[in-house]
């Protein structure tokens, strides 16, 4: 996956230059391409996951069992998690120091010292 | 002579601390902290053989204290905690802080002698000094973390008030009997128990200190508390109340509200600790359910939740060291610098996914199939809802937000040697665990469980079924995403329960407190407006120069001297009869 050195952009000489020696090989995984075609690792997995549970039915059935329920569960547990986000955001969220206590440590509050070390 | 085999090792933790509190040199108290973890574990091992052991009973202000009780279900506690404290001393290394060393031995000390406990008495004084000990963690924050860790300190102490209550009402009503065995909620003093137990434990309601203390403690002290003081609970409940239907209920809301609040959290230390109230609710449902299999599955979820928690705290505590924070808002792109944390990130995230070949998977399920086999149907699917809630908070969100996502920018070292190997530890120990096929496996540990397994978590179906769900969840989150549906990450307060005490509740003492003052105010100008005019009236009247003192004609005189004798005549009379 890891383009040789000649054929780099200057963008992507800096990056190479910048990143930790352990991270070079993987620097592909931030690529636009990669980020775009990754979900269809998860969707060739999910669909010969439930194309398997023909072959290898679930031993204790719950009664709400049929072909592709976890498949479907999980989709629409996750959805239905992340579609919540908004209203609860909505209906919860408030300015970081609305207690009055500094918030939660961050560049600003920290009292860790210089992390940039 | 004392027999140093009837020392509960807890005590020897304890002592390493109070030594550490005094000793100046860094490398000496890093050793102790090390080895004292170690020593316990040998001498847990030397102490417990297959049968339950029962000792150093110590009768003071005539009661008898069992300070050491091991058995099955203590022994894989006992162990925990001391694995649990060399990660945790490997993972503080690099931090020379004399408090954080001691406490972190003493409140280590405490959870391992309250496991070891064997009346509710003990038990007692080392929940309370887990309690007491454990604060300065919190303290050791900084500034910010004062308010909560008074908030923590409060609320641990009245779990330690209640769980007091309750013992001293059960033994009264054993005949001074405090062992600590089965209870269950039909005993006296059984609810001041439980309800002292679930505060530790994070029930809804009861669980906000863990969201607000363990973000605010020191990068090494909150990696340090996700580990016991939970887990003590867990175990008490373990011993206390296993088979309680409510706990069933209980432990399957745990189980799904955190999620809600994870997904719109941006700081990832509490999102962790949203992800801690949730694996707790899995463990709370497996004692309620009660069978061997639940309580197995209880048992070995204890061990891998402590390490894949660990090691997600520990992999955002090196995020937090490196960059100052761990707001997802602020991170992204951190694989380019710390390619190491961020693959122990992702065995963390995975392992407590549930993926196969991570430790989740092969303890976890032991809870969900106790709950099939015993058709508790509702409860199962809010564990099967809350199996993809994990996948989205602490499987995807964490590591995604921190290492992935847009690039923040940022470029840091990668974390010290020393949080590399314990994260590098708590890894490997998440795949060994879940090993399948050889003797140090998942079937070293199923070995160490209370009951006899008779369970096998590699079967075809199951591993299918459980990828159907993670993969059906990664699918989501990526389409979400791609169509900008997956909400970006925003600075904010999420406000929880604890708003009813920290606003609400302190907004009504403020106005209590303001009124009271206005009250003071007005009844001491009512008081000294009153006292003023009777002391002005009776000066007028009684005075030299008063109207008494004033010459009245004699006649005058003699006929109020003949009044009041006739008053004085009828109120005598009236008595009289």
């Amino acid at each position: 996956m890891a383009k040789s050195p000649e054929n780099l952009s200057e963008a992507e000489l800096e990056e190479r230059t910048n990143a930790h020696p352990m991270s070079v090989p993987f620097l592909w995984l931030g690529r636009e391409s990669t980020i775009k075609n990754f979900m269809w690792l998860p969707i060739a997995g999910m669909i010969i996951c439930t194309a398997l549970g023909l072959i290898y039915p679930p031993h204790h059935l719950a009664p709400w069992d049929f072909f592709g329920s976890w498949t479907v569960i999980g989709f629409v547990a996750y959805s239905l998690v992340v579609f919540s986000a908004g209203p609860l955001f909505k209906l919860l969220a408030r300015n970081e120091d609305y207690y009055g206590e500094g918030g939660l440590p961050d560049p600003e509050y920290s009292t860790e010292g210089d992390h940039h070390d | 002579m004392i027999d140093i085999l009837q020392i509960n090792p807890g005590l020897w933790v304890i002592l390493a601390g109070i030594i550490c509190a005094f000793l100046p040199v860094s490398p000496i108290r890093k050793a102790l902290v090390l080895l004292a973890p170690i020593f316990a574990a040998v001498m847990i091992f030397q102490i417990y053989g297959a049968q339950e052991v029962i000792g150093g009973v110590i009768n003071f202000a005539g009661m008898d204290y069992t300070t050491l009780r091991i058995d099955r279900l203590s022994m894989i506690w006992g162990y925990l905690f001391c694995l649990a404290g060399v990660l945790n001393a490997i993972y503080g290394l690099h931090e020379k802080c004399k408090i954080t060393d001691s406490s972190a031995l003493i409140y280590m000390g405490a959870a391992l002698a309250g496991v070891f406990s064997g009346d509710l008495l003990t038990l007692f004084i080392f929940w309370e000094l887990a309690a007491i000990s454990s604060v300065f963690l919190v303290w050791k924050g900084g500034e910010h973390s004062y308010a909560s860790g008074i908030r923590y300190l409060a609320i641990h102490v009245l779990s330690g008030v209640l769980l007091l209550a309750g013992a001293i009402v059960y033994g009264r009503a054993n005949g001074g009997d405090f062992t600590f065995g089965n209870i269950g909620l039909g005993a006296p003093g059984g609810w001041l128990l439980l309800i002292a137990m679930g505060i530790k434990c994070g029930f809804p309601f009861l669980h906000n200190w863990i969201q607000d203390a363990y973000p605010k403690a020191s990068i090494t002290g909150t990696v340090i508390l996700s580990a016991f003081t939970t887990k003590l609970a867990l175990y008490a409940l373990a011993r206390g109340f296993a088979g309680e239907d409510i706990l069933i209920y209980i432990g399957a809301v745990m189980t799904c509200f955190p999620v809600f609040f994870a997904v719109i959290e941006n700081d990832l230390r509490r999102v962790l600790s949203y992800s801690l109230n949730n694996q707790l609710g899995f463990m709370v449902c497996g004692i309620g359910i009660g069978t061997p299999l639940a309580m197995n599955g209880v048992a070995a979820h204890v061990v891998a939740d402590v390490i894949f928690k660990g090691l997600l705290f520990m992999s955002m505590g090196a995020v937090m060291l490196r960059t100052g924070t761990t707001k997802a808002s602020e991170l992204g792109g951190l694989f380019r610098s710390m390619p190491y944390t961020t693959l122990f990130c992702l065995i963390g995230a995975g392992s407590i996914a549930a993926f196969p070949l991570l430790s989740a998977f092969v303890t976890k399920s032991m809870i969900l199939t106790a709950a099939l086999e015993e058709h508790l149907w509702v409860p199962l699917a809010m564990l099967l809802f809350a199996s993809a809630g994990v996948m989205e908070h602490s499987g995807i969100k964490v590591p995604y937000f921190t290492f992935f996502s847009h690039d923040s920018g940022r470029r840091v070292k990668e974390a010290p040697w020393n949080m590399l190997t314990a994260m590098g530890l708590a890894s490997l120990l998440c795949i060994v665990f879940a090993l399948p096929g050889v003797s140090f496996g998942y079937k070293l540990l199923y070995s160490l469980l209370p009951y006899e397994v008779d369970y096998h978590p590699y079967t075809p179906d199951h591993v299918i079924f459980q990828l159907q769900l993670l993969f059906a969840a990664i699918t989501a989150f990526c389409i979400l995403k791609k169509y900008g549906l997956y909400p970006s990450e925003k600075r904010a307060e999420i406000i929880d329960f604890d708003w009813t005490y920290r606003k609400l509740g302190l907004g009504i003492a403020k106005w209590i407190g303001a009124m009271w003052t206005r009250l003071s105010v007005n009844i001491t100008g009512l008081r000294k407006t009153f006292i003023d005019n009777a002391g002005k009236r009776l000066y007028q009247i009684f005075s030299p120069a008063g109207a008494m003192s004033e010459a009245a004609p004699s006649g005058l005189a003699a006929v109020l001297t003949a009044g009041m004798l006739v008053i004085a005549l009828l109120i005598m009379f009236i008595t009289s009869v």
